[in-house]
């Protein structure tokens, strides 16, 4: 019988670092936001019976109808109230990949591993894209 | 053992419950406009509902976000465009704290999962554009449509522990996609290889596109594809399908956050219930009869894809 050896090599644990810490902040921060949002600790954006009132609307009527509602990068320029908070948060769980894959791309490079270093730069681009809405229809 | 058939019997009676008073929960959905409940007992019921769920999918081996989305969407008030985004964030969720210890122990890996969620991840932007740009009808069919055909898979699809690869392809090759991982069932390490991989790409786009469509983890694709087109160890298909979903649908989740279609009100709830059954479920994995647990949601995802295509007729 073989003991347990680990096979994990460095780029493996390089992510693994970073997704441990940053996922652990980010339901730390979700939960904050969360209490604050729900418990109305700080002003809100929209008042949470508006939100549950029109919830059954298509994404795009909602926003019609009530106006103010966190979405998108615009929430940071109302950062000061508990819905843009708790928004915030989910905002983070976005953003978690992203730092990880620079990790791995950074420990690639290290190896001079280059196909990787390239897919993992790549990735981080299309998730950025993404993020900053070119790819997905921010505004 | 008296305890062992109560527990075997819990939750499929819970689940059985739950689908018993699923219509009239589904009913008040449908009355609104108007809908007279405090908007607390909407959001305390979804994390109880995804508490268990969170118990249930992690003992019938599927990840949450395809049990979520059909399920929440038919017999919640929220609308298909908010449980979509929120199906999104609660597989992302699951897979960004169940990341670390597969990474750790080597059983999830970087160079399979990076290669294939590359293109996976486009696809999957592009699926959530579709998506959401789709009339709500046509949506609901697609997706009781889809959830059908994920029920048909779980049926019948048998996974294969340890396949057996004579030759890698090339392009496996050139991407070094192979490994090693200590098996503690075996208590020895396996090597592994793959074949099919520019098989395994286009699938990949198709999944991908999928995922961001309806806002579904989609451990149910990756897992057979990896596992059965592949060639990888079951063992590594699982672990390596979590880093696929983080990273598609991170790509997707940004869609539907920059079209307004994550209300932290729905979503939070949703992500810490899912999380927290979860670990009671992992804890639970060894006490009940996994394959009861998984037939039932065999049965709970064929309703709930019927109800879907049902809502899409009209019906």
């Amino acid at each position: 019988m073989k003991q347990e050896t680990v096979h994990a090599d460095k780029v493996q644990l390089a992510y693994a670092g970073i997704l441990s810490k940053a996922t652990t902040l980010g339901m730390i921060l979700v939960a904050l936001g969360y209490i604050v949002y729900v418990f109305q600790l700080m002003p809100l954006s929209v008042q949470i019976d508006q939100v549950a009132g029109n919830w059954g609307l298509r994404a795009s009527e909602f926003h019609h109808k009530v106006s103010g509602a966190p979405y998108g990068w615009s929430c940071f320029n109302q950062a000061g109230n508990g819905d843009v908070l708790s928004y915030i948060s989910i905002i983070y769980l976005g953003i978690v990949t992203m730092m990880c894959l620079v990790a791995a791309g950074i420990a690639f490079l290290r190896e001079k591993n280059m196909i990787y270093t390239l897919i993992s730069f790549v990735q981080v681009a299309v998730l950025i894209l993404a993020a900053a809405g070119v790819l997905s229809g921010g505004h | 053992m008296g305890l062992k058939n109560i527990k075997v019997g819990l939750l499929p009676g819970v689940l059985a419950t739950l689908l018993f008073l699923m219509p009239q929960l589904a009913f008040a959905a449908s009355a609104t406009p108007v809908d007279t409940t405090a908007w607390w007992v909407w959001v305390l019921g979804l994390f109880v509902f995804t508490f268990l769920l969170g118990i249930v999918a992690v003992i019938a081996g599927v990840g949450g976000g395809v049990l979520y989305v059909p399920i929440v969407s038919s017999f919640f008030p929220f609308h298909i465009d908010f449980v979509r985004g929120t199906g999104l964030l609660v597989a992302l969720a699951g897979a960004l704290s169940a990341g670390p210890p597969l990474l750790r122990k080597g059983l999830a890996n970087l160079k399979l999962a990076m290669s294939m969620s590359l293109i996976g991840s486009m696809s999957s932007i592009a699926g959530a554009l579709v998506g959401l740009a789709l009339p709500e009808k046509a949506i609901q069919m697609a997706l009781g449509l889809t959830i059908l055909g994920i029920t048909v898979i779980m049926f019948l699809s048998k996974n294969s522990a340890y396949p057996q690869i004579e030759k890698p392809d090339a392009l496996s090759k050139a991407l070094q996609i192979h490994g090693i991982y200590y098996d503690e069932h075996l208590k020895q390490d396996v090597d592994w290889q793959i074949h099919r991989t520019p098989v395994g790409l286009l699938l990949f786009i198709l999944i991908g596109f999928m995922a961001g469509m309806f806002g579904l983890g989609a451990g149910w694709a990756n897992v057979p594809v990896f596992n059965l087109v592949l060639g990888a160890p079951l063992r590594v298909s699982v672990a390596t399908s979590v880093f696929v979903l983080s990273i598609n649908d991170t790509a997707a989740a940004w869609v539907y956050l920059h079209k307004g279609a994550v209300l932290p009100l729905i979503a939070v709830p949703s992500v810490a219930g899912m999380m927290l059954g979860t670990k009671i479920g992992a804890k639970l994995l060894t006490k009940v009869h996994t394959n009861v647990v998984r037939r039932v949601v065999i049965i709970l995802l064929a309703v709930a894809g019927l109800r879907a295509l049902l809502k899409g007729f009209g019906i």
